[in-house]
């Protein structure tokens, strides 16, 4: 009964590990100490991932992202990184709304950072 | 490529699909020939997915973006023109209100659609087929414009309708520490309500950025 539950956790495993009990039950339970553990980071990388995201979009429009934030703050705005990065991706006019919103709250860009310019390939050829 | 989709079409009908479908997507039939590849991958997605109007027919993800919309309006009904003679039995959906808002639940924020559902903390106290008002709206963005709450847009309101208290999967929480002789197993569900979004409301008299196209 309990080998069983161990054998269905173990699927996709490598080698022995999704065979053998013995083997099978360690990698399981690593297997599980590491969800517990990554449980709690995947906030952490989300987080990081959507503040990439917010960069990637406020630099387009000559924006970094600590002055964006920073002019949200300023206006007290409450979206939270999440929900910036989806508008970001799917809603572009409203997040260019929400970026001039922000520069005006807070210019703090003078010189525009725009993403590098991208040279094609009709230089090399 | 409309020919194609007309004999696409045809089969797709005569496999009896059309009245599983009719009241959650649109008489688009491109959104029916997406739906067909959509959902052998991705048969848990959440409904919202399949059931948002119109559907771009080259792209799987739901964009809605203001850039996009007037480009695809051409599109789709050129081609749907022929096909749309086909399909005219199935029951007229009711066309939706392309908007959209930033709400907040239970310090957690969602972005929703009408017509769809979404999954929030248990409601205490909310019974099925409740009505629903939520307050904290903190963006509304319609085709030309944008409301920007500051935090939150004065008077608006979505409306919801309580649909299902069940519980989340089960996540076993397992610790374990080496060498001494401690391991516990615990499984755990968490509590959540699914609500369906009816409508969007009470945000004309804000203060909007607007498109100037």
């Amino acid at each position: 009964m309990n080998k069983d539950k161990i054998f269905k956790l173990a699927k996709g495993f490598r080698g022995r590990a999704k065979n053998c009990i013995r083997i099978a039950r360690e990698r399981v339970e690593k297997a599980l100490q590491y969800s517990y553990r990554d449980r709690r980071n995947k906030k952490r990388d989300m987080r990081s991932l959507w503040i990439e995201r917010i960069n990637a979009g406020t630099r387009l429009h000559g924006v970094n992202y600590g002055n964006f934030m920073h002019g949200l703050m300023k206006e007290n705005i409450q979206l939270n990184r999440k929900v910036l990065s989806e508008l970001s991706m799917h809603e572009p006019y409203s997040f260019k709304a929400l970026v001039d919103t922000s520069r005006n709250a807070f210019p703090g860009n003078k010189k525009a950072v725009l993403p590098p310019k991208k040279e094609d390939l009709s230089i090399v050829l | 490529m409309a020919s194609t989709t007309l004999t696409f079409c045809s089969s797709f009908t005569a496999t009896g699909r059309l009245p599983q479908k009719q009241n959650l997507s649109t008489t688009l039939s491109l959104s029916k020939t997406n739906l067909n590849f959509l959902s052998p991958t991705t048969p848990s997605l959440s409904s919202h997915r399949l059931t948002f109007s119109p559907k771009p027919a080259f792209s799987s993800l739901p964009k809605f973006s203001e850039s996009e919309a007037p480009v695809l309006e051409s599109e789709p009904e050129s081609t749907d023109s022929e096909p749309a003679q086909l399909v005219e039995t199935a029951t007229p959906v009711p066309k939706r209100e392309e908007i959209f808002a930033v709400v907040m639940i239970g310090s957690r924020q969602y972005i929703v659609f009408p017509g769809r559902f979404i999954y929030t903390q248990r409601l205490k106290g909310a019974n099925v087929n409740d009505k629903i008002i939520l307050s904290k709206v903190l963006l509304i963005g319609t085709k030309t414009s944008t409301y920007i709450g500051k935090p939150v847009v004065p008077n608006a309101a979505v409306h919801a309708v309580v649909e299902e208290q069940g519980l989340n999967p089960k996540v076993v929480v397992f610790k374990y520490k080496k060498r001494k002789n401690y391991r516990r197993n615990i499984g755990h569900r968490q509590p959540n309500t699914r609500i369906r979004i009816t409508g969007i409301t009470g945000y004309e008299d804000s203060p909007a950025v607007t498109l100037d196209s």
